[in-house]
C-alpha cells in the first residue's frame, strides 16, 4: 500500500460507477434511495408469478413509446396523407413493417397484460388497505390505455378502422344529456373525417400519453413505497421467503421482457399489420363491422340490448350499465369492507370470477357472431 | 160577346208578332256572305276556298280575316269595328290559325281528332331561329299548309301529303343561294341523298307508307340534330327509325326484318350509345348515312366499321381473310361480329368450337392452317389473361403486408397493354404479327408474377432476420438464468 | 464450504459471455433502428417532381419516355426547342402513348389515338386530352413537375 499506488489508482468500472454515484448524492441525495431500493424484498409464495405481469404491462408500454415515436418521424395526420404515409412506411422505409407491426402487436398485448395484471390483483386482493390508491390509478391506466388503443387504431385511416371509429363513436352519443356533446367533441363535428383525425391524433400522441405517464409515475412511486402486496392467506404465515427486488427479482423481470420481445418479433414477422383499403366516407359499411377485440364484450352486450328497456333506450341503459360498472370497479377498494379489515371476502372473489366470466363470455360470443 | 172579342185580337196580335219576328229574321241571310260575295268575284282565295277542309267544316272567311260574315253591306262587314284585319301577315297569320288549332276543346268539339298545339311546336323549332329582321317564325302554317285551299293531311292533293312533302321542304332547303342567307353551314342535298335512299325511291314510285322529311323530322317540332330533344339526334335516333323499322305489322308489305332496333339495343354500341350516353359511339345514321340511307354493301363495310375502328380496318384488309371472303362472299366484320348485335370482344371470340365465328370455317381437315393458328393464338391470349389477373392479385397481397409493389405494378402495364393491343393484332390473322405483340406482354406478365411471388416471400428476409434476432436474445436468455442461478446460489451460500 | 464455490474463472467467462450478449442485443435494436431512421430514396408517397435529365440531352423534335412515380410520361422537345410534358397515359383506355417524328404528333398504338403537340385529342377514341405536367429548367436541367 504505496502512496504510489493509491495516487493513480485506474479507474475501474465499479470505481467509475460509485464515483458517478457519490457525484450525484453530493447534490441530490441519491444514496439514500440507492439503499432504500437495496433493501427491497419481494415475497416468494404460491401467488408471486403474477406480479410479473405488471412489469410486462410496463415494458409494452415503454415498447410503445419507442415505436410510437419512431412512427411519428413518417406517419403524417390528415385524411388525404394518413394512409399514404402508412403504405410508405410499410413499403418503402426499412424495418418499416418492423416498427408497424409491433406497435399493432404491443398495443394488443398490453391492453391483454394489463387485464390480467388487473384481474389478478383483484382476486389476490391487492387493492385493499393501504394499496387503495395504486388500485385507484391502476384502473385509470387501464382505461386511458384502451383510450390509446381506441385512438390510435383510426390513425391508419382505413375502412376498418373508420367504420369501427363510426360505430363507437356513435355509442357515446346515447349517453343522456350530454351524448351529443360529448359525440361532438370527439369526433371534432358531427361526423368522422379529416377533423376527427386531427383530433385522435393529438390525443393519441400528446394527450394520452402525457396523463398516462404522469399515472404511471404516481402507480410506480406507490409500488416502491408501499412494496408487493401478499395475499391474505399468505399474509397470515409468519415465514414468508422474499428475494431482493434489485438484482434477483428485476433481473426475472428483464429475462421475462426478453421473452415478450422474441414474442412481439416472431408476431411482426408471421402476422404483419396489414394495410387495408383507404377510408371511404361515401362507400357503405362493409358487412360485421366490429371493434378492437377489447371492446367487443360492451358491443356484443349492447347489441344484445331490447330496443327499449323500461322507458329508456336499450342503447342508454347500456350506455349507463357500463358507466356504473366502471364506477364500481374503481372504488372496490371502497366498497370491499372485509379486506379493507384484513379478513377474507368470499363475496369479492365471487364478483371478481363473474366479471371474468360475463367479459370473456360476451367477448366470445362477440367473435363468433 | 165581349170576351170573344178580346180573345180574337189577342190572337190576331200575337199571331201578327209571331209572324213579322219571323219575318225579320228571315231578312238576315244565314249563309257566309264574305264566301257568297268573294265568290260571285272569283277572285283566287275564293275559288281555292271552295274546296278547303275548313269550308266543309263551316269556318268562314272571317274566322281568319275578322269582320262580320252575316253582314251584307262590304263596309260594315270589313269595317275594323267588326274585326276585321284584312290579310294577316307574318305571325298574325299563324296566331290566326293557333286560334282554333291551338285549343284543344274547340278542336274536339269540332270534332277533330288530329294533332293540336302546332304552332306552340312550332315557336320551339329551328324554324323559330335566325329569322331576318327579328320575326319569330321564318315560316309560317300557310308556308307548307297553303292559305285557302287546305286539305287533310293524308290527301294526295295536299302539298303535305307524303307523295309531295319531300319537294315542299327541298323547295327552301335544296336551294344553296336562300339556305345560305339563313345557315351556311346546313347542307343543301338532302333530296338528292334521299332520292338515292330505299326510301326516296319508293316515295317516288308513289308509297305513301315509306318516310318523308315528316316522319323523322317531324313536322313542326323540328330541331337540329345536335339538341338532345330533337327526333333526329344521335340518342334519339334509334327509337325514330324503330317507330317503323321495329313495327312488324307496318314493316309487312316490305318483306325485311324487324329486329334491328331491339338487337342494336344488346349490343355494345347500343349499350354505350343509349346507356352510357357515349356520344362516340355510332347511332343508325353513322352506319347508314342520313338521307342515303341503305344498309351498306357487303365490300363496304369494313370501310363502315373502319371509321372508328381504323387499326383493325387495315389490318384485315391486308390479311388473308379479306381475299377468302370476298371468294366466298362473305360481309367483313360482320361475319365474325354481328352487325346490330355486336357484343364485346372477348377472348372467347377466338374460339373453335362448331358455329363459332372461327369454327364455322376452320377445322382439323377444314382449313387446318387457320385452325392451328387460331388453337395457338387463343392459347397466348388466355395465358396471358391468366398471368396478369394473378400477378395482379399476388401484388396486392404482397402490399397488404407491406412489400415494395410500384415497381412491379409500373412493369405490368406494358403485359395490360400487349392485352389490349393483341384485340386489334388478331386482326392481321397472322401468327407472326401476333406474337410481335403476345411475346414481349407475356414475358412481361411472367416477370411480373414472379416478382410478386418473390416479393410475398420476401418474408425469407424477414424470417431471417428473425432468425437471427432470436438467436441472440435466446443466448442472453441462456446466460441471464444462468447468471440468476449463480447469484442465486452465492446468495443461498452466504446465508 | 460457505465460501464461493464457483471458480474466479468460471465467473469472469460468464460475465464475459453476458456483457457479449448485451452488446449483441443491443446491436440488434440499433442496427433497424437507424436503418429505419434514414430516409429513404423517395421522401413521400407522391412524387412532387422529376429530374430528366440535361436540356441538351434532347433533341429538337423529339420525345423520350420518362417515369414520374408510377405513371409513365412524355417529354417533347419541340422544333423551336421549347419542351412539353404529358402523362403518357393514354385517356382512353389507359396505353402507353408515343411521340411519332414521322407524324409530328403524338400517337396511341392500341386504337391510333391521335393527340398534338399540346396533348389535345384530335383524332380516335381518346375522349380527352392528356393531362400535361409543368416542365421546369434549372441549371441546364430539365424538371418536370405536377402541375
Amino acid at each position: 500500500m504505496s502512496n504510489n499506488h493509491e495516487h493513480r489508482r485506474p479507474l475501474r468500472p465499479s470505481t467509475f460507477a460509485s464515483a458517478v454515484t457519490d457525484w450525484f448524492d453530493e447534490r441530490i441525495g441519491v444514496r439514500t434511495l440507492i439503499d432504500m431500493a437495496r433493501k427491497k424484498q419481494v415475497p416468494i409464495h404460491r401467488h408471486s408469478i403474477w406480479y410479473y405481469l405488471g412489469g410486462v404491462t410496463l415494458f409494452l408500454f415503454i415498447i410503445q413509446v419507442i415505436t410510437g415515436i419512431l412512427l411519428l418521424f413518417y406517419y403524417r395526420p390528415g385524411a388525404d396523407t394518413a394512409f399514404e404515409s402508412i403504405r410508405f412506411i410499410m413499403t418503402k422505409v426499412q424495418f418499416g413493417w418492423l416498427v408497424r407491426s409491433i406497435h399493432t402487436w404491443a398495443a394488443n398485448l398490453m391492453i391483454l397484460a394489463a387485464v390480467m395484471h388487473m384481474f389478478s390483483v383483484f382476486l389476490t386482493k391487492a387493492y385493499r388497505k393501504p394499496r387503495e390508491l395504486t388500485w385507484i390509478t391502476g384502473v385509470l391506466l387501464l382505461a386511458l390505455a384502451l383510450a390509446l388503443g381506441f385512438s390510435g387504431y383510426l390513425l391508419p385511416w382505413n375502412e376498418l378502422a373508420y367504420f369501427a371509429t363510426k360505430v363507437g363513436t356513435e355509442i357515446t352519443g346515447a349517453v343522456p344529456f350530454v351524448g351529443k356533446h360529448m359525440l361532438e367533441l370527439l369526433r371534432g363535428g358531427p361526423q368522422v373525417n379529416d377533423a376527427t383525425l386531427s383530433r385522435f391524433f393529438g390525443f393519441h400522441v400528446a394527450l394520452f400519453p402525457a396523463l398516462f405517464t404522469v399515472l404511471l409515475g404516481i402507480h410506480l412511486l406507490l409500488v416502491q413505497k408501499q412494496g408487493m402486496s401478499t395475499p391474505l392467506n399468505i399474509e397470515k404465515k409468519k415465514e414468508v421467503k422474499s428475494i431482493p427486488f434489485f438484482p434477483n427479482f428485476l433481473l426475472r423481470d428483464l429475462l421475462l421482457w426478453l421473452i415478450v420481445l422474441n414474442i412481439l418479433a416472431i408476431l411482426a414477422v408471421f402476422f404483419p399489420s396489414e394495410l387495408g383499403e383507404k377510408a371511404d366516407p361515401f362507400a357503405p359499411a362493409p358487412a360485421g363491422i366490429v371493434p378492437e377485440w377489447y371492446f367487443l364484450f360492451m358491443f356484443q352486450i349492447l347489441k344484445m340490448l331490447p330496443p327499449k328497456i323500461l322507458f329508456v333506450d336499450g342503447d342508454v341503459f347500456g350506455v349507463l350499465l357500463f358507466g356504473l360498472a366502471g364506477l364500481f370497479w374503481l372504488l372496490i377498494p371502497f366498497l370491499d369492507r372485509s379486506s379493507q379489515k384484513g379478513l377474507q371476502s368470499r363475496n369479492f372473489t365471487y364478483i371478481g370470477i363473474a366479471a371474468i366470466i360475463v367479459v370473456l363470455f360476451f367477448t366470445i360470443l362477440g367473435w363468433v357472431s | 160577346m165581349k170576351t170573344t172579342i178580346v180573345l180574337v185580337t189577342t190572337t190576331l196580335l200575337l199571331v201578327g208578332l209571331l209572324v213579322s219576328t219571323t219575318m225579320n229574321t228571315q231578312q238576315r241571310p244565314r249563309e257566309d256572305q264574305c264566301f257568297v260575295c268573294h265568290d260571285m268575284l272569283e277572285d283566287e282565295a275564293t275559288v281555292a276556298f271552295r274546296s278547303d277542309v275548313h269550308r266543309s267544316a263551316g269556318v268562314s272567311c272571317a274566322d281568319c280575316h275578322g269582320g262580320d260574315r252575316f253582314e251584307e253591306d262590304m263596309d260594315i262587314a270589313m269595317s275594323s269595328a267588326k274585326g276585321f284585319i284584312g290579310i294577316p301577315r307574318d305571325i298574325a297569320i299563324s296566331k290566326a290559325c293557333a286560334s282554333c288549332h291551338d285549343d284543344e276543346e274547340r278542336m274536339r268539339n269540332a270534332g277533330y281528332t288530329g294533332p293540336i298545339g302546332q304552332l306552340a311546336s312550332l315557336r320551339h323549332s329551328a324554324h323559330a331561329q335566325g329569322t331576318h329582321s327579328g320575326e319569330e317564325l321564318v315560316l309560317q302554317c300557310t308556308s307548307c299548309h297553303g292559305a285557302h285551299g287546305i286539305r287533310p293531311v293524308k290527301d294526295p292533293r295536299s302539298p303535305v301529303s307524303p307523295l309531295r312533302v319531300v319537294s315542299l321542304c327541298a323547295s327552301c332547303h335544296s336551294d344553296p343561294a336562300f339556305m345560305r342567307t339563313y345557315n351556311p353551314s346546313l347542307p343543301t342535298d338532302q333530296l338528292a341523298k334521299y332520292r338515292t335512299s330505299v326510301h326516296g325511291q319508293r316515295n317516288l314510285a308513289g308509297d305513301p307508307r315509306v318516310t318523308t322529311c315528316v316522319d323523322c323530322h317531324t313536322a313542326h317540332d323540328i330541331k337540329p340534330a345536335n339538341e338532345t330533344t330533337s327526333s333526329v339526334n344521335a340518342f334519339r335516333l334509334p327509337a325514330t327509325c324503330g317507330k317503323c323499322h321495329s313495327d312488324a305489322e307496318y314493316m309487312k308489305p316490305y318483306d325485311i326484318r324487324t329486329d334491328q332496333v331491339s338487337e342494336f339495343t344488346t349490343s355494345v354500341h347500343g349499350i354505350a350509345l343509349l346507356e352510357k350516353g357515349d356520344s362516340g359511339s355510332p347511332s343508325c345514321n353513322d352506319c347508314h348515312g342520313n338521307h342515303g340511307a341503305m344498309p351498306p354493301e357487303v365490300t363496304s363495310i369494313s370501310h363502315v366499321c373502319g371509321t372508328c375502328h381504323s387499326l383493325n380496318a387495315e389490318l384485315f384488309r391486308k390479311s388473308r381473310h379479306k381475299v377468302e371472303f370476298e371468294r366466298l362472299g362473305k360481309p367483313e366484320c360482320e361475319t365474325c361480329h354481328g352487325y346490330h348485335a355486336v357484343q364485346p370482344a372477348t377472348e372467347e371470340l377466338l374460339s373453335l368450337e362448331t358455329n363459332t365465328a372461327c369454327g364455322s370455317c376452320h377445322g382439323h381437315e377444314r382449313a387446318p392452317v387457320g385452325y392451328r393458328a387460331a388453337n395457338i393464338m387463343r392459347g397466348l391470349l388466355d395465358s396471358l389473361q391468366i398471368t396478369v389477373a394473378l400477378a395482379d392479385e399476388r401484388l396486392h397481397a404482397a402490399e397488404q403486408k407491406g412489400m415494395e409493389v410500384d415497381d412491379i405494378r409500373y412493369a405490368l402495364r406494358g403485359a395490360k397493354q400487349a392485352r389490349l393491343q393483341s384485340r386489334t393484332a388478331i386482326h392481321a390473322f397472322d401468327l407472326d404479327v401476333f406474337r410481335e405483340v403476345m411475346d414481349p406482354g407475356l414475358l412481361t406478365a411472367r416477370n411480373a408474377l414472379r416478382d410478386a411471388e418473390a416479393a410475398n416471400s420476401e418474408f425469407f428476409f424477414r424470417r431471417y432476420g428473425l432468425a437471427v434476432a432470436t438467436l441472440i436474445i435466446t443466448l442472453n436468455v441462456i446466460l441471464l438464468i444462468l447468471y440468476i442461478r449463480r447469484l442465486e446460489r452465492k446468495d443461498r451460500a452466504v446465508a | 464450504m460457505t465460501e464461493q464455490q464457483v471458480s474466479p474463472t468460471k465467473r469472469s467467462t460468464l460475465i464475459k459471455l453476458l456483457w457479449g450478449g448485451v452488446a449483441a442485443f443491443v446491436a440488434a435494436i440499433c442496427y433497424p433502428i437507424f436503418a429505419y431512421l434514414r430516409p429513404p430514396a423517395v421522401s413521400g408517397e407522391k412524387v412532387s417532381s422529376v429530374l430528366v435529365g440535361a436540356v441538351d440531352d434532347f433533341d429538337p423534335g423529339s420525345g423520350v419516355h420518362f417515369r414520374f412515380g408510377n405513371e409513365p410520361g412524355l417529354l417533347v422537345r419541340l422544333d423551336d426547342g421549347s419542351f412539353k410534358a404529358f402523362s403518357a397515359t393514354c385517356t382512353h383506355l389507359d396505353c402507353t402513348v408515343q411521340y411519332r417524328e414521322d407524324m409530328g404528333l403524338i400517337w396511341c398504338a392500341c386504337h391510333n389515338g391521335k393527340f398534338d403537340l399540346r396533348g389535345r385529342n384530335i383524332a380516335g377514341p381518346p375522349p380527352r386530352p392528356l393531362d400535361e405536367f409543368q416542365v421546369l429548367i434549372q441549371g441546364g436541367e430539365v424538371h418536370v413537375k405536377q402541375s
